[in-house]
């Protein structure tokens, strides 16, 4: 892995890409593609068989995938990647409330309104989501 | 709507933008316009123009064509109005400068050589995919937030607001028996606080919604039974802040509008002078109805705006 010292590089290709998590397969992306780094230590969150340390598990990322669907009544086309921001999606406030609120009940955690502004990604959710669940483990 | 990417220099004089004064202190002005009426890509691709790269980027990272296009609006919107008040020169709506704040609120970042004595122009925007507004006060910190009238939530209504607002609220809205009312009073209130925590400068993180009330002052404790009671104009919309008791009602005052017959608008703003032994009689509020670069219509006082609560 190279150092790179730089926090946010952002990349818009037109790529079929398949993104990776534990070697599967969990979605592609055939438009525009970004990879973030994560705020969680400055590792990568590139997807690679490889780097595990901050990546959520992907069952939270389709899961919540699955509640921003429902919430913001978005078309089967319409394609999700991690780095997906909800107010691309047209998510306003209210809506992000609502997804939080979702998220709450399907994993049964409470999410502090402070932290509501950290929430602006599917990563975001599914990382906190699954911190929040460990914790409570 | 086909977004042209490649730069063009397009000069807009500040003269197909109406100039206008500021408005006077307890002053609010509302500019509002309404993405199904603007349908020339020219118009639009001229809006495209006055943004800087980043924003344009932003633009057109929204997903499908109806947002992209009110992203795009709300944009020319906050930048076209600002130029119109022509502050030190700043005339032109392209050159405009945004920063925010520590807690993510937009504000100008006004070039000009004299440092100390910061323009007194403060603004907030809101928008829907079907109405974009932004207003505008002179010393007075505000916030605004639109919702669309029939807007529904996922959730049933109680359990969000059981879950998010404060006691007090909760009890008002199970109050209400009729399932449409409780949901129109619903909105209202999401608005009424979501534009009091934008006022604040704070955001829904900043200042967590159960920790405040608002409330209709002159009403009796315990709810409403008929629909008469719900329509007192001339009712005041307060504020109880339980987190920061130096943050007094007397601080801010509220309005709440229909919009265009489809939109609820709530506007919050800083009042002076409060406690100064003058009664505090509401400000005035204008209201423009606008497609920039192409034509204002100013409509207060029409079937456009409907004061609900709050000032005239």
């Amino acid at each position: 892995m190279a150092a790179v010292s730089a926090t946010c590089i952002r990349f818009g290709t037109s790529v079929e890409l398949p993104v990776r998590a534990n070697n599967q397969i969990i979605g592609k992306s055939s438009s525009l593609v970004s990879f973030g780094w994560g705020k969680t230590g400055g590792f990568p969150c590139i997807r690679t068989s490889r780097l595990q340390i901050c990546a959520a598990k992907p069952e939270t990322v389709e899961k919540v995938s699955d509640i921003v669907r429902k919430q913001l009544a978005l078309s089967p086309e319409t394609q999700l990647t991690p780095q997906t921001k909800f107010t691309e999606l047209g998510a306003d406030s209210l809506d992000t409330v609502e997804i939080v609120m979702g998220l709450e009940e399907e994993f049964d955690i409470s999410v502090e309104e402070e932290n509501s502004e950290n929430i602006t990604t599917i990563q975001e959710a599914a990382d906190l989501i699954d911190k929040l669940v460990d914790k409570k483990a | 709507m086909k977004l042209h990417c490649f730069e063009r220099t397009f000069f807009h004089s500040s003269s197909s933008l109406t100039p206008i004064q500021l408005p006077a202190p307890m002053e609010t002005h509302l500019w509002y316009v309404k993405p199904s009426e603007v349908r020339s890509e020219s118009l639009l691709d001229q809006y495209l123009d006055i943004l800087p790269p980043c924003e344009r980027e932003n633009v057109l990272q929204m997903r499908g064509e109806e947002l992209r296009k009110s992203a795009l609006l709300a944009r020319a919107l906050v930048r076209t109005t600002i130029a119109r008040y022509q502050i030190n020169s700043h005339s032109n709506p392209r050159s405009l400068k945004f920063r925010k704040n520590l807690h993510g609120k937009p504000e100008v970042q006004w070039q000009f050589r004299d440092d100390r004595h910061p323009p007194p122009l403060h603004f907030n925007i809101s928008h829907t995919s079907s109405l974009v507004a932004c207003g505008v006060t002179t010393n007075a910190q505000i916030g605004i937030d639109v919702e669309e009238k029939h807007r529904s939530i996922k959730h049933n209504i109680l359990s969000f607001a059981r879950r998010y607002f404060s006691k007090h609220e909760v009890q008002f809205l199970a109050a209400i028996s009729d399932p449409q009312v409780q949901r129109m009073e619903f909105i209202k209130l999401w608005t009424l606080k979501e534009a009091y925590v934008k006022a604040l400068g704070k955001g829904f993180s900043g200042a967590p919604f159960k920790t405040f009330t608002i409330r209709f002052k002159g009403v009796m404790e315990g709810g409403f039974n008929t629909l008469e009671d719900l329509s007192l104009k001339a009712s005041e919309i307060v504020v109880d802040s339980f987190d920061d008791p130096t943050d007094l009602t007397s601080n801010w005052q509220f309005s709440l509008l229909e919009l265009a017959n489809s939109h609820y608008a709530a506007i919050c703003t800083e009042k002076h002078g409060a406690g100064s032994g003058k009664r505090n009689s509401p400000g005035k509020l204008t209201v423009w109805k606008t497609v920039p670069f192409l034509e204002d219509e100013c409509v207060s006082g029409t079937a456009a705006v409907k004061v609900i609560h709050g000032v005239q």
